[in-house]
C-alpha cells in the first residue's frame, strides 16, 4: 500500500533525523555552539562503523557502544581546546554564534579532508541484516527496524535524563538562561562542555545507525548538517519534543517527495519546509512566540 | 577607515593596478593563470565583504552565486552573445539573491547563515534534477573564443568595478547604515534605518558581482557540470581570504587574497590530497588569532594615537501630540498592558510610573513600534502608527532610548549619532555639524572619535540620548534613562532633560527615580498590573492611596 510505503520508511528516516537533531539542539541550545561540522562527525562515525564491520567483523551494534563515548570525548576536547576560547572572547551572543560558525566551518573541512584521504570520494555501503520483512503490507529491511528501535531507545533515554534527573534539569536551565543558571549555582562552563560532548555522542550514534541502511560518501556531511539544523529550527531551539515531531515530519515529507515526485528533489523539499517554517513561525513549531 | 590604512590602500591600490593591467604583456601562461586566480578571488572576496563585513551576516553562499553565473554562461553559451550572457548571469544571480534575502534577511542573522550554508548544495541538486529530467544530459560543453588574456582583462575591469562599488557604498549613508545594523540591529531600526531593505539591497549587489565573476570564469573550463560549478570549497576559500585580510575595510580582502592564492598554489602542487585539511587548520588559526584580519591589526595600533573637538546651535518644537486609545498587549495568556489610554500634549513631560512588571516598558515598546499592540490605536500627530515599522515611526519624529543601553560598540561616538541622521534627508556637512552640537549638548563633545564601546555607563546613556535627538524628534521616549546614576550624575541628567523641554521637545519618561519625576513631570500616569490606576500631577498621584497600595501592598499585609 502506497500510504504505508511512504509512512514506514518515512518514520524510520524521521526517527534518525530526530535523534541527530537532538544532539544538535544540545550543542546549539545548551552550549551555544552552532556546529557546522556536525554532519561530518556523523559521516565519520558511519565510516568508523564500516571499517570495524568490514575489517574486524565487529557488529554495528557493538560499534554503537564504542562510538558514543569516543565521539563524546573528541567533542569534549574540541570544546575545551578550541571553542571555549571563543566563548570567553566574544562580547555577546551574536558574536559568539558567528565565531563558532566560522571555526566549525574550518573543522568541517579538516574532518572531510581526512575522510577523503582515507576513503576517497566514492559511495560506500555494507550489508548488515538486510533481510526483508513485511510490515503492514509494505516491505522493509530488518536493519531499518533495528535502527529505528535503537534511535527510539536512545532518544527516550535522553529525554528521561533531561526531564527526570538533577543534571538534566541543570542542562535545561542553562538552555533557558545561562546567566540565571549561574545565579542558582550551576557551573555553566562545565555543563556546556558536557552538553557539547554529549551532543557529539548522539550524532555518532546517528551515524552508526544511518550507516546500516544508507549509502554514504565523504562529502555528504553538509546535507546531514542542513537537515539537523532544519529540524532543530522547526522544532524550536532547545525543545526536545519539538525536535522529535519535526524530525518525523521531515522524514515523512522527504520520503513522500522521493517516492511521488523525484528522489533528486529531497533537499529541495527540506529547504521548502525550512522556508515555510521561517516565514510562518520563525520561533519553530513549538517555540514560544518572540516577545 | 583610518589614516594609515587609507594611505596604504591608495599606494597598494595604484601599484597593484598598474602592474596588474599590464601583466598579460610580459607574463607567461603560468603567471597569467595565477593572475586570473588572484583577480577572481579578489572580486569574490571584496563582494563578500561588502555585505558580510559590516553586517556580520556571514554568507556561506558564494559558491551558489559563482556557480549560478558559470552555469548560466554555459547554458546560454550557444544562443546568446557574450555581453548578453553576462547580463543574464547577473540577472539570475540577482533574482536568487532577492528570493534568499526576502525570505531570510528580515530574521536574525543565524537563519540567514544556515540558509546560505545549504544554498549551493540545494541549487546544485536542482540543476542536476533539471539536467537529468528535462535536458536529459548532465553537464555542458563550452566552446568559446575567449583567450586567457581577454578573460584576464575582463576580470581587471570587474575588479575595478567592485572596488568602485565598495568605495561608493562606504561613502554613502547605506555604508554606515550597514555597519549600524551589524553593531545593533534593534538600535539601528529605532534610528530610522529600514534594516531589511538596506541589507537586501547590498546583498543583491554583492551576489550580482559573484554571478558575473562565475560567468566570466566559465570559458576557463571547456566542460562544466554542476559539481564543478557549485564547488562548496569556493565559499570556504572566499571567507578565509576576506577574514584574513579583514572584512571591515574595502582593501582588507585583497590583503588576504594574495597570500592565500599563492599558498593554495603551493599546496595543490605539494599536498594535493591534504588540501582541505591544511586549509581547515589555517582557517581555524585565522579565526582564533586574527578576529579582525590584518587590516584590523593595523587599525588597532593606529587608533591609540588620536582624538578631537567642535561647536553649538538649537533645535525645534509645537495641541496633543500622541494619543493612545485602549491599547492592549497580550503575551500568550498574559495581559501585559490592558486598555490603556493616554494623551501627551506637545511640550510637556509625561511621567509613566508604576511597580516593576506593571507594563511600562511594554507600553513604551508599543508606542515606539518595537511591539505591535494586540488591540487599540496609537496616533502620533494625527497619524495612526500602531503596526508601523520601527524605522518609519522613528523617521516621523518619535525617538526612544532603551532601558538597557544599546550603543553600537565598534562604531565611534559620532558614527553612532550619525546613524540616526542617515535617513532624515539631512546629509552633508550640515548634518555633521549638528552631530557635534548634539554631542556637546549631552556632554560628549570631546569623545566624538572614541569607539562607543569604550564609554562609561553614564556616557553611553548620554550617547543614546544624542542618537535619539539626531532624529530631530518631536517626542522622545525615555525608558529609565536615569536609572543607575549616582547622585551627581542624576543632577546632570535631570538638568539635561529639562533643557530638552526648553528646546520644545515633548518627553514621555518611564522612571523609578521619584525625585526626577517630581522635578520634571507636568503630569503622571501610574500603571499597575497592565492598567492605569491613577493620573494627575506628580504630587497628586504620589499621595493617592491606590498608588501607595500598588507599590507597597495592603496596609495589613
Amino acid at each position: 500500500m502506497l500510504l504505508f510505503d511512504i509512512l514506514l520508511p518515512g518514520l524510520v528516516l524521521g526517527g534518525m533525523y530526530a535523534l541527530i537533531a537532538l544532539g544538535l539542539t544540545l550543542q546549539y541550545g545548551v552550549a551555544r555552539i552552532m556546529n557546522l561540522s556536525y554532519g561530518e562527525s556523523l559521516v565519520a562515525a558511519a565510516f568508523g562503523t564500516l571499517s570495524l564491520y568490514s575489517g574486524l567483523k565487529l557488529s554495528p551494534l557493538l560499534a554503537l557502544v564504542l562510538a558514543i563515548p569516543a565521539a563524546a570525548l573528541l567533542n569534549w576536547l574540541l570544546y575545551r581546546l578550541l571553542l571555549q576560547r571563543l566563548i570567553r572572547r566574544s562580547k555577546d551572543r551574536g558574536a559568539q554564534e558567528v565565531d563558532s560558525i566560522l571555526v566549525t566551518f574550518g573543522v568541517l573541512f579538516v574532518i572531510q579532508g581526512v575522510m577523503l584521504v582515507a576513503f576517497g570520494g566514492q559511495y560506500y555501503s555494507y550489508s548488515y541484516l538486510s533481510i526483508p520483512v513485511t510490515v503492514l503490507g509494505s516491505t522493509l529491511a530488518v536493519n531499518r527496524l533495528v535502527a529505528l528501535a535503537f534511535a527510539a531507545l536512545i532518544g527516550t533515554a535522553v529525554y528521561l535524563a533531561l526531564t527526570r534527573t538533577r543534571l538534566g534539569t541543570a542542562v535545561r536551565a542553562v538552555a533557558v538562561d545561562p546567566n540565571a543558571a549561574q545565579l542558582v549555582g550551576i557551573d555553566v562552563g562545565q555543563l556546556a562542555g558536557l552538553a557539547f560532548a554529549f551532543g557529539g555522542g548522539l550524532v555518532a550514534a546517528g551515524g552508526v545507525l544511518v550507516s546500516m541502511f544508507l549509502t554514504f560518501n565523504a562529502s555528504m556531511g553538509v546535507v546531514f548538517t542542513m537537515k539537523a539544523l532544519v529540524v532543530v529550527i522547526m522544532g524550536g531551539v532547545g525543545n526536545v519534543m519539538g525536535a522529535l515531531v519535526a524530525g518525523l515530519l521531515l522524514g515523512v515529507v522527504e520520503t513522500a517527495v522521493a517516492r511521488l515526485v523525484d528522489p533528486g528533489l529531497t533537499l529541495a523539499a527540506t529547504f521548502a519546509l525550512f522556508l515555510a517554517v521561517l516565514l510562518i513561525r520563525p520561533t519553530g513549531l513549538f517555540g514560544k512566540a518572540a516577545s | 577607515m583610518t589614516g594609515p590604512s587609507k594611505a596604504l590602500a591608495w599606494c597598494i591600490g595604484l601599484a597593484v593596478a598598474a602592474a596588474a593591467i599590464t601583466l598579460p604583456l610580459y607574463a607567461n601562461g603560468y603567471y597569467l593563470a595565477l593572475g586570473i586566480s588572484i583577480l577572481y578571488f579578489t572580486v569574490l572576496a571584496t563582494a563578500w565583504a561588502m555585505f558580510s563585513g559590516p553586517t556580520r551576516y556571514v554568507s556561506l553562499a558564494t559558491a551558489a552565486f559563482f556557480g549560478i553565473g558559470a552555469y548560466t554562461a554555459a547554458v546560454t553559451g550557444e544562443t546568446l552573445s557574450w555581453p548578453l550572457q553576462l547580463l543574464t548571469a547577473a540577472g539570475v544571480g540577482a533574482v536568487v539573491a532577492a528570493i534568499t534575502g526576502l525570505s531570510t534577511l528580515r530574521l536574525s542573522g543565524i537563519y540567514f547563515i544556515i540558509f546560505s550554508f545549504g544554498l549551493a548544495e540545494l541549487i546544485r541538486q536542482l540543476v542536476i534534477w533539471y539536467e537529468v529530467n528535462i535536458h536529459k544530459s548532465v553537464g555542458r560543453y563550452l566552446f568559446s573564443d575567449i583567450t586567457q588574456e581577454m578573460l584576464y582583462w575582463q576580470l581587471c575591469a570587474l575588479t575595478a568595478l567592485v572596488f568602485l562599488a565598495g568605495f561608493v557604498l562606504t561613502r554613502s549613508r547605506f555604508g554606515l547604515a550597514l555597519r549600524a545594523i551589524g553593531a545593533d540591529e534593534t538600535a539601528a531600526r529605532h534610528s530610522g534605518i529600514d534594516a531589511t531593505a538596506v541589507k537586501l539591497g547590498v546583498f543583491i549587489v554583492s551576489a550580482v558581482f559573484m554571478s558575473v565573476t562565475g560567468a566570466i570564469m566559465a570559458p576557463r573550463w571547456t566542460y562544466i557540470d554542476p559539481a564543478i560549478a557549485f564547488n562548496p570549497m569556493i565559499s570556504f576559500q572566499v571567507v578565509i581570504m576576506a577574514l584574513l585580510g579583514g572584512a571591515g575595510a574595502l582593501i582588507g580582502p585583497v590583503l588576504g587574497v594574495i597570500p592565500l592564492v599563492l599558498l593554495f598554489e603551493v599546496l595543490t602542487a605539494a599536498l594535493p590530497n591534504h588540501f582541505s585539511i591544511v586549509l581547515g587548520l589555517i582557517f581555524i588559526g585565522i579565526v582564533l588569532a586574527l578576529p579582525k584580519g590584518v587590516v584590523g591589526l593595523v587599525d588597532q595600533v593606529w587608533r591609540r594615537e588620536r582624538s578631537k573637538v567642535t561647536a553649538v546651535k538649537p533645535l525645534s518644537g509645537g495641541g496633543t501630540l500622541l494619543v493612545a486609545e485602549t491599547v492592549g498587549k497580550s503575551f500568550g495568556g498574559l495581559r501585559a498592558v490592558d486598555k490603556v489610554s493616554l494623551d501627551v500634549r506637545a511640550g510637556e513631560i509625561l511621567g509613566v510610573i508604576g511597580p516593576n512588571g506593571s507594563g511600562k516598558t511594554t507600553l513604551l515598546n508599543m508606542l515606539s513600534g518595537a511591539l505591535v499592540p494586540s488591540d487599540g490605536t496609537i496616533r502620533f500627530d494625527g497619524a495612526v502608527i500602531n503596526g508601523m515599522a520601527a524605522h518609519r515611526i522613528a523617521r516621523l519624529g518619535l525617538a526612544r532610548t532603551f532601558q538597557l543601553v544599546r550603543v553600537m560598540p565598534d562604531l565611534t561616538v559620532a558614527e553612532n549619532v550619525a546613524t540616526a541622521a542617515l535617513f532624515r534627508g539631512s546629509r552633508s556637512s550640515a548634518a555633521q555639524e549638528s552631530i557635534h552640537e548634539l554631542l556637546v549638548m549631552v556632554g560628549l563633545g570631546d569623545m566624538a572619535d572614541s569607539p562607543a564601546g569604550d564609554l562609561t555607563y553614564i556616557d553611553q546613556k548620554r550617547l543614546e540620548l544624542a542618537r535619539a535627538l539626531a532624529l530631530h524628534p518631536r517626542l522622545v521616549l525615555l525608558d529609565e534613562w536615569l536609572a543607575g546614576l549616582n547622585p551627581t550624575e542624576l543632577e546632570t541628567g535631570i538638568a539635561l532633560i529639562a533643557s530638552l523641554r526648553a528646546r520644545g521637545i515633548t518627553i514621555v519618561m518611564v522612571e523609578h527615580v521619584m525625585d526626577a519625576i517630581r522635578a520634571l513631570c507636568d503630569r503622571c500616569v501610574v500603571m499597575s498590573a497592565g492598567v492605569v490606576i491613577a493620573r494627575g500631577t506628580p504630587d497628586e498621584v504620589l499621595a493617592d492611596p491606590t498608588v501607595i497600595t500598588a507599590y507597597l501592598g495592603e496596609p495589613d499585609a
